[in-house]
């Protein structure tokens, strides 16, 4: 699985932590999206799907 | 022709659900022409897919009418936007986005604020199991917490903030002219901006001191204007809207026994129930949006200049989110709901309304489980007039 995140749109509401935080995190300064693990295991999958669904920027794509 | 009104919310009839016509609505006609009560004429979006997409599509729709004048008089959407950034688009709002982000949705921040919110929730039940029931918990309980949080974290003194609530009094009503509305905030800004000043001499380590000395590093720093206009709108929008979902939960909750049962077997479920509630009650007046350009939406022709009103709470019971959407759950799986809206104007105080809500339910049920309403549900009176929905008074016992 491979994801991505387009920054520059990002709003910081930090909902990609909540729900994947394995995955994500946020730059202290900003409150950014910080992309922890560009290849996260199948195992996070589903916490990666919702936090696609679940960020209001959609700046979150998981690559085919 | 006329066209068909606006639906709004009726408490009297339905105290949950948006009116019964959404659901032939999002099945039928998602986007339809209505009237609105201020007088203009809108596309009602009322299906989860059609309200996402005008909700994230900034630059299709954008946010100039601002969010409520579909509904509130003292807005005009051909007003100048005047730098309130509610109805600002594109890179100008994101800037101001990044500088409350860190503030109000970093999660390392939210740690360090959970004890303060913990320690408001304490007292607040303290308080309220030291007095003879009945009480009634909307005033002196749901916005004395959500009070004092947002005011601890601005740093507005416990005697000041009388100011807050005939500000957010004025700002939320529906039948308040625009003269009045200014009016009744001049106190508000006029106190801020004596506050702005003390915190630029002297910084503390609440968040307009933090949002000052953040944004004296970057490129634009943010004016006094800037400041004030951002920490009012924090202020009112901070502890009315979720002072109101927290009162209009527990309404909720103790009108349906198995689902505040479910809550104090397991107050882990807190934040789960406080997700839920914000999916199940909230937005259910709507937000206003307008097109920038010619374009298709649910199959209909929008023109560029039409409003648009994104129905919030019709989509988040639309069945493609949650097959039986119009059940309360408090034991429901996480899902993308969108009760704190959409797009970059999504709730900017979402991160620290969910910390209070979770906080303040857990505690109840854990340490109040005999809560229940002191009325029949029926005469709990909705505010009227207002786009922050909730009880006007919430009479409640305890054993």
């Amino acid at each position: 699985m491979k994801v991505a995140v387009e920054d520059g749109l990002c709003i910081g509401a930090g909902n990609c932590v909540l729900t994947a935080p394995a995955v994500f995190d946020q730059d202290p300064a900003e409150a950014v999206v910080v992309l922890l693990d560009p290849a996260p295991p199948e195992s996070e999958r589903e916490a990666v799907e919702l936090a696609v669904q679940r960020c209001p920027a959609a700046v979150i794509y998981l690559l085919p | 022709m006329t066209l068909p009104t606006l639906p709004l919310p009726r408490e009297w009839e339905f105290p949950f659900d948006p009116p019964p016509e959404f659901a032939l609505l999002r099945s039928k006609e998602p986007v339809i022409r209505v009237a609105c009560p201020t007088g203009i004429d809108a596309w009602l979006v009322s299906d989860y897919a059609g309200v996402r997409e005008v909700l994230g599509d900034g630059r299709r729709f954008s946010a100039r009418p601002g969010q409520i004048a579909h509904v509130l008089k003292s807005f005009d959407p051909e007003s100048p936007v005047d730098g309130k950034f509610s109805r600002m688009d594109g890179p100008e709002h994101v800037r101001i986005r990044r500088n409350f982000a860190p503030q109000l949705s970093h999660a390392r921040r939210l740690a360090e604020m959970r004890p303060l919110v913990e320690q408001i929730t304490t007292e607040a039940i303290d308080r309220l199991l030291a007095s003879a029931p009945p009480v009634e918990l909307h005033v002196t309980f749901s916005r004395w917490i959500t009070t004092a949080v947002i005011a601890e974290l601005i740093g507005v003194p416990p005697g000041d903030r009388h100011l807050l609530h005939s500000a957010a009094q004025a700002l939320f009503a529906t039948t308040v002219s625009e003269e009045e509305l200014q009016e009744a905030l001049m106190p508000l800004f006029g106190y801020l901006y004596g506050v702005v000043g003390a915190r630029r001499a002297n910084p503390g380590d609440d968040v307009l001191s933090r949002m000052i000395v953040h944004s004296a590093g970057s490129d634009r720093p943010l004016t006094d204007d800037e400041l004030v206009m951002m920490n009012g709108a924090l202020l009112i929008a901070g502890f009315d809207t979720t002072a109101s979902l927290l009162s209009y939960g527990l309404v909720a909750l103790l009108s349906m026994p198995s689902q505040w049962a479910a809550l104090c077997a397991d107050p882990s479920l807190a934040p789960s129930a406080a997700e839920e509630l914000v999916r199940y009650l909230g937005v259910g007046t709507g937000l206003l949006r307008q097109a920038t350009e010619d374009t298709v939406l649910g199959g209909q022709r929008i023109k560029a200049g039409d409003y648009v009103v994104a129905a919030v709470q019709s989509a988040n019971r639309d069945p493609a989110l949650y097959p039986d959407g119009d059940r309360l759950d408090v034991t429901r799986r996480p899902g993308a709901h969108i009760g704190f809206g959409h797009g970059a104007h999504t709730c900017v105080g979402q991160q620290i309304a969910r910390m209070e809500l979770a906080t303040v339910l857990g505690s109840l049920a854990a340490r109040v489980p005999s809560l229940r309403l002191a009325v029949p549900l029926a005469e709990i009176a909705f505010k009227r007039d207002t786009v922050v929905r909730g009880p006007a008074a919430l009479p409640v016992t305890w054993s």
